[in-house]
């Protein structure tokens, strides 16, 4: 199956810090969703930062449709269509719901596209369209992330990276909030989902990635890594005495 | 593994029962918000251009001239303020630029005065490029600091350039009509001064309303996401930066023009930056006439504290009191506060929930044509029952 976006053997990390990926391989297949799980500090966000160009890897390769995009900026990236919703609330608060989804499709010059784009979330996000006029501090925590999630599709993005997309969230909230995850993969876009809410995630994910220490651990289907015995220690924050071979697909 | 048979990506309720009626009323406030303020503007500025013929003495009518000055002035430094939240105290330096740059233009380069005044402009909007360039780099304090240096910076060249600019002995420009009467100046110059905040005000609705506003309001918000949504945003600031400028030396220029005396310590002061950020803030720094009601309330409390204290530093004791009144009863300034006033006149608005528990579980029933497995609360949680039971079969 064609990936997406690609990363391979990356090494990254902070300043002169130590590295925080050591070898990272992750490839995110066409209309899928790949979900990255570990303990605090395993590097889940640093990975969907070099993603998407916030942070630039010290070697490895990022591609994105099969075309090398290592080194380029944020701006490049979500040209090359990788578009990140970033953790926490990101919508520009004081803004309308629509000024911040029309924000989403910035780079966009064709009136008529931009149009388009705007029905297409409107119908995926209904409340998207619901609460259009209203000023998006004005909306709870679950709806404001269906808005930045509008957001990052305005451009067509063929890979959205989600950084704990249920982070300050209530059970109810996030389970809209993974549905709508879902709703994003079959309107036909790949999803790279970084999560603390392991099990939830993978329940939701095609993909699992378990990270520990800068590397991808155990990767595989999710429903077989939510069978896996070793998913609990590991979340737990212990680590496996020896990398587990689950053959990668 | 999730497939798209299941039924979580069936549409979720998007209640459309209740859309129509909350757009209807919606709409219909909107429309009269709209005529309101239609209303408004009509009478602000018809008090705008009546005043001339309203003032009792040339005294009265020379203060309305120094107040439209600064509500130009406060309108041109929203450009920057306003829309993107970077907080200039060094404007009054940029109209000190333009003051200048006409007087000299006049006396040294022989230019018709009105030309001067449109190539002053465009020097010191071409001299904002590097400006803006060195100081949109910092944001916040940072920038509140270069934007006071830029101002001290020129007080001391235009003091100390005394071949140029005459230095502290002052700056004589010539009248532009020679032959009218002090009364008659200053209504030419007041109509003059109108025309400009009329122009400013226009420019400033129309980029309010552009690509190129929204993009600027998203800087003034979070100027990092903003650019993480490709807002090219330091292009952006710069070139609001120059328009600023630009209308700032038209406003100081055409002081120049109509007090016809420049000296450097009034024309590069931090007081006059300081008045601008309060006129605009008072006002209400995000609306289009904040600007123009805050140097109406501050430009009339100014010149009555002028005449009431004489020339002593009181004045600026009560502006500071006046300020300290407005943070505290106003915090968002005085037309915002006028409007939530209105607002809570009307009938209550509709909370977040549209729609109660019940209604929506009849929804559901409604368009599942069967009972609903749970009772939902959040409009927006939609199949969260079959949601849990497809996930739990899966584990």
């Amino acid at each position: 199956m064609a990936s997406e976006i690609e990363l391979v053997d990356i090494q990254a990390g902070y300043g002169r810090a130590a590295p925080v990926l050591r070898g990272l391989t992750v490839s995110v297949p066409a209309g899928q969703i790949v979900c990255l799980v570990g303990p605090n500090g395993a590097g889940k966000s640093t990975v969907l930062k070099v993603a998407s160009g916030l942070l630039k890897p010290r070697s490895g390769k990022i591609l994105v449709g099969g075309v090398d995009v290592t080194g380029q900026g944020p701006q490049r990236m979500l040209a090359s269509g990788v578009a990140h919703v970033l953790q926490g609330h990101s919508v520009f608060r004081e803004m309308t719901v629509a000024e911040n989804v029309l924000l989403g499709g910035y780079t966009l010059k064709d009136k008529a596209l931009i149009a388009e784009r705007t029905a297409f979330v409107k119908e995926v996000f209904p409340v998207v369209a619901q609460r259009w006029n209203s000023l998006a501090g004005l909306l709870s925590g679950g709806q404001q992330k269906q808005v930045e999630f509008a957001r990052s599709l305005m451009v067509n993005p063929k890979v959205v990276l989600l950084d704990e997309p249920s982070m300050g969230l209530d059970p109810k909230a996030t389970t809209t909030v993974f549905e709508q995850v879902v709703r994003m993969r079959d309107a036909g876009t790949a999803v790279l989902l970084v999560e603390q809410n392991a099990r939830r995630a993978l329940e939701t994910a095609d993909l699992g990635c378990v990270l520990d220490l800068g590397r991808v651990h155990i990767s595989g289907p999710a429903p077989q890594l939510l069978a896996d015995p070793q998913l609990g220690e590991l979340y737990l924050g212990g680590r496996p005495a020896e990398p587990t071979a689950i053959p990668k697909r | 593994m999730p497939s798209a048979s299941e039924p979580t990506t069936a549409p979720a309720t998007t209640s459309p029962a209740t859309a129509p009626p909350t757009g209807a009323g919606t709409t219909r406030r909107r429309t009269a918000d709209r005529v309101v303020q239609v209303v408004a503007v009509v009478l602000l500025a018809a008090a705008v251009l009546a005043f001339p013929s309203l003032a009792p003495n040339p005294y009265i009518l020379s203060a309305g001239v120094v107040v439209l000055n600064y509500a130009v002035l406060s309108t041109s430094w929203s450009f920057v303020g306003g829309f993107t939240g970077y907080i200039s105290l060094g404007h009054g330096a940029l109209a000190g630029l333009g003051g200048y740059g006409t007087a000299l233009l006049v006396t040294k380069a022989g230019l018709p005065s009105f030309v001067a005044l449109a190539v002053a402009a465009l020097l010191v909007a071409a001299l904002a490029v590097p400006i803006g360039f060195a100081a949109l780099r910092v944001r916040g304090a940072s920038f509140v600091i270069v934007s006071i240096a830029l101002v001290l910076i020129l007080l001391l060249v235009f003091q100390s350039w005394a071949s140029l600019t005459g230095g502290s002995r002052g700056l004589v420009v010539p009248r532009p009509f020679p032959d009218l009467l002090r009364p008659e100046h200053h209504r030419v110059f007041y109509y003059l001064f109108a025309g400009l905040l009329a122009l400013a005000l226009l420019a400033w609705w129309m980029i309010d309303r552009s690509r190129f506003g929204l993009g600027l309001k998203a800087i003034r918000e979070d100027e990092d996401k903003a650019e993480a949504l490709g807002t090219p945003t330091f292009a952006y600031k710069l070139v609001v930066f120059v328009v600023s400028a630009a209308f700032t030396a038209l406003g100081g220029g055409l002081y120049a023009l109509w007090f016809g005396d420049l000296d450097p310590v009034f024309q590069f002061s931090i007081l006059t930056g300081s008045y601008l950020v309060l006129m605009a803030l008072l006002g209400g720094v995000r609306n289009l006439f904040g600007p123009l009601v805050g140097a109406l309330v501050v430009g009339i409390g100014l010149e009555y504290f002028k005449v009431e204290f004489g020339d002593t530093q009181l004045h600026l004791v009560a502006t500071g009191l006046l300020l300290a009144l407005v943070v505290l009863f106003m915090p968002d300034g005085v037309l915002p506060a006028i409007g939530s006033l209105l607002g809570r006149m009307r009938p209550a608005q509709n909370s977040i929930r549209e729609v109660t528990a019940a209604e929506l579980r009849d929804q559901r029933v409604a368009a599942a044509g069967a009972p609903a497995a749970r009772e939902p609360v959040d409009a927006v949680a939609s199949t969260a029952g079959e949601r849990a039971q497809s996930t739990e079969e899966r584990a």
